[in-house]
């Protein structure tokens, strides 16, 4: 019986034992390989003082040990918060104290930010995958140690309901925010996915997204319930399409997951109709909108090919699916997000949370197996995020709210619309535009700030912002950046900042924010 | 000034937003977070127009861009 995400890995081990678990630059593990490296760790953790629920921080570039490190901590109980590498030390300095984690895995690319990191925050006590440094204050111990431990199955008693993973998103308070997943609402979505796709072991699915984005729960979580396996695609890999249509060949990918951005760029820029992709079988894409033109493009290219949309927002991993099966020749109205995967119940409501006929515009509500438990931390903030719905006056029925505006089609598909809130998709990426503000507010020469989303053309968004500095005071733009990137991930930093004299307001004297947005679009539309 | 130079200034300008930032032309441009898609693009178009050639997407790889050294050994053949 599986109730763990940690048993993907150890029922495939008994089963299947030297097949393939992950892949990184021609290095693997099998899976008899990776059941031994996480009980190692697993046990190198307990040795360590790991309590059931404690979090654990992953901080490196993604390679074999990225497996080792997600399923050696949940074995030991704890949950595992991966940590941007690329994320400014301030960043990830700040997750880390949220959460207060005391145990952080890492390796040795990683000793100058991790000692930045522990100049600011004094919760982090052991270090895992670094060699002893004299100056740091906190326990060191390398890889080859820990792989000296114990290689039993720590066995432990754990349930479905412990904590598994935090993922930290984009805050509109300005801080990143902790959603917390437990084994049950990552494997709902992970099982799902396994037998919706028919994976089996003879698939090769590639790992493309961070392992701080939700869709490496799949690459990783499904390909080991169905053991198969789950190909790393190098960081800087990632950023070139060329290498990554090479990479697709030469590892024989069958199953890819990704951004629809990457895709584009792949398509655009890949040189995909020189390499031989058969064992591609299915493309899977979720995080943003696929413009139809692009989509209908890359399905001529590749069309033995299956495509399909996963959508759900990071607190319920996946919570709707739909499966390509033809685009219209002429229309380029956006693909639906679909059906409800199994085991979700969805519920659309208007303002007032009263349901909406169907055909209506509602906010799209979420229960089931895949949501999440809650932000770390944030109770208040948890509660605001759920609708309760009564039930014969004994029980509440819980619902996750998206923020996401939807309407049901005539043939019980959903189209997603847009957003009651702030929040934005920007390549991908999930940012607040609120935290964007907040991070130029908090430079003392700024006295207003605005940050808006401006198309870039390929379906997705790049940001822009404009501020007030204050009387007298002086910025250049270069300063500014330099202040923001010490707060915001790369992706969150606006592509251009205008020095204003004023805004354009509102009647109510509020920034008129739609009206900077679209002078920024006009002005692209004129060098265009 | 030569290529390098022209690489060093615009990486660090346009780039990294830091015209005081030290850039090791040996530096791990993507290892270190100072390149990304988008990055590699602007780059991309800045050579094009600067030294007036056109970079065919094939050559558009990571051994090529890893570093400005790796990149003025490329640009060479131009």
């Amino acid at each position: 019986m599986r109730y763990l995400l940690s048993q993907g890995v150890t029922l495939t081990a008994e089963r299947t034992p030297q097949q393939e678990a992950a892949r990184f630059n021609s290095t693997s593990l099998t899976y008899a390989e990776l059941e031994r490296r996480s009980n190692n760790l697993a046990h190198t953790l307990l040795e360590l003082g790991l309590k059931r629920g404690e979090r654990v921080g992953i901080y490196m570039n993604k390679s074999l040990e990225s497996a080792v490190a997600m399923y050696g901590i949940m074995k030991a109980g704890g949950a595992y918060v991966p940590l941007d590498p690329f994320a400014p030390v301030g960043r990830v300095g700040f997750v880390i104290s949220d959460c207060g984690i005391r145990h952080l895995v890492t390796n040795q690319t990683k000793v100058d930010a991790v000692r930045q990191i522990l100049r600011e925050i004094s919760c982090l006590q052991h270090l895992i995958g670094i060699a002893s440094q004299a100056e740091m204050q906190v326990n060191c111990l390398e890889w080859e140690q820990v792989y000296q431990a114990p290689h039993q199955y720590p066995g432990l008693n754990l349930t479905e309901q412990d904590l598994a993973y935090i993922l930290y998103t984009s805050g509109s308070t300005g801080t990143p925010k902790g959603i917390m997943h437990t084994h049950r609402s990552g494997l709902s979505f992970a099982e799902w996915a396994a037998a919706e796709y028919e994976l089996t072991s003879e698939d090769r699915l590639s790992n493309h997204a961070p392992l701080h984005f939700d869709l490496s729960t799949f690459d990783f979580f499904s390909g080991a319930i169905a053991g198969a396996t789950t190909v790393i695609v190098p960081e800087a890999l990632t950023k070139f399409p060329a290498n990554m249509a090479r990479f697709i060949e030469e590892e024989r990918i069958s199953v890819w997951y990704s951004v629809p951005f990457a895709l584009i760029q792949l398509m655009q820029r890949g040189g995909l109709e020189k390499r031989d992709l058969s064992a591609l079988r299915w493309i899977l894409f979720a995080g943003e909108v696929f413009p139809t033109k692009h989509l209908r493009q890359l399905i001529d290219m590749l069309p033995s090919v299956r495509f399909s949309n996963l959508y759900g927002p990071t607190e319920t991993n996946v919570c709707t699916y739909y499966h390509v099966e033809r685009l219209p020749e002429v229309s380029d109205e956006t693909i639906p997000i679909g059906k409800p995967c199994a085991n979700i119940e969805d519920l659309v409501v208007d303002a007032d949370n009263h349901p909406v006929a169907p055909g209506e515009v509602g906010e799209l509500l979420i229960r089931g197996g895949v949501v999440m438990k809650g932000y770390w931390g944030q109770p208040e903030k948890t509660a605001n995020g759920f609708y309760r719905r009564p039930a014969f006056d004994q029980f509440e029925d819980l619902f996750y709210r998206t923020g996401d505006l939807v309407q049901l089609d005539a043939d019980g598909n959903y189209r997603y619309l847009g957003r009651k809130d702030r929040q934005i998709k920007t390549r991908g990426y999930r940012v607040e535009l609120d935290e964007v503000e907040i991070a130029l507010l908090a430079h003392p020469n700024i006295e207003e700030a605005a940050a808006y989303p401006v198309p870039d053309g390929q379906g997705s968004n790049l940001i822009e912002s404009a501020v007030i500095l204050k009387i007298g005071a002086h910025l250049t733009d270069e300063e500014l950046i330099a202040h923001i990137s010490n707060r915001l991930p790369p992706y969150a930093i606006p592509v251009r900042i205008d020095f204003l004299i004023d805004f354009p307001r509102t009647s109510t004297g509020k920034i008129n924010r739609r009206e900077l947005q679209e002078t920024a679009v006009a002005r692209q539309a004129g060098v265009a | 000034m030569d290529r390098k130079s022209h690489l060093i200034d615009f990486i660090k300008n346009e780039i990294m937003h830091n015209s005081r930032a030290n850039l090791d032309p040996d530096t791990d441009l993507l290892g270190a977070g100072i390149l990304d898609s988008i990055g590699i693009l602007q780059l991309v178009a800045f050579i094009e127009k600067m030294f007036k050639i056109s970079v065919p997407d094939e050559d558009v790889v990571y051994d090529n861009f890893m570093s400005i050294n790796t990149l003025v050994d490329y640009l060479r053949q131009y």
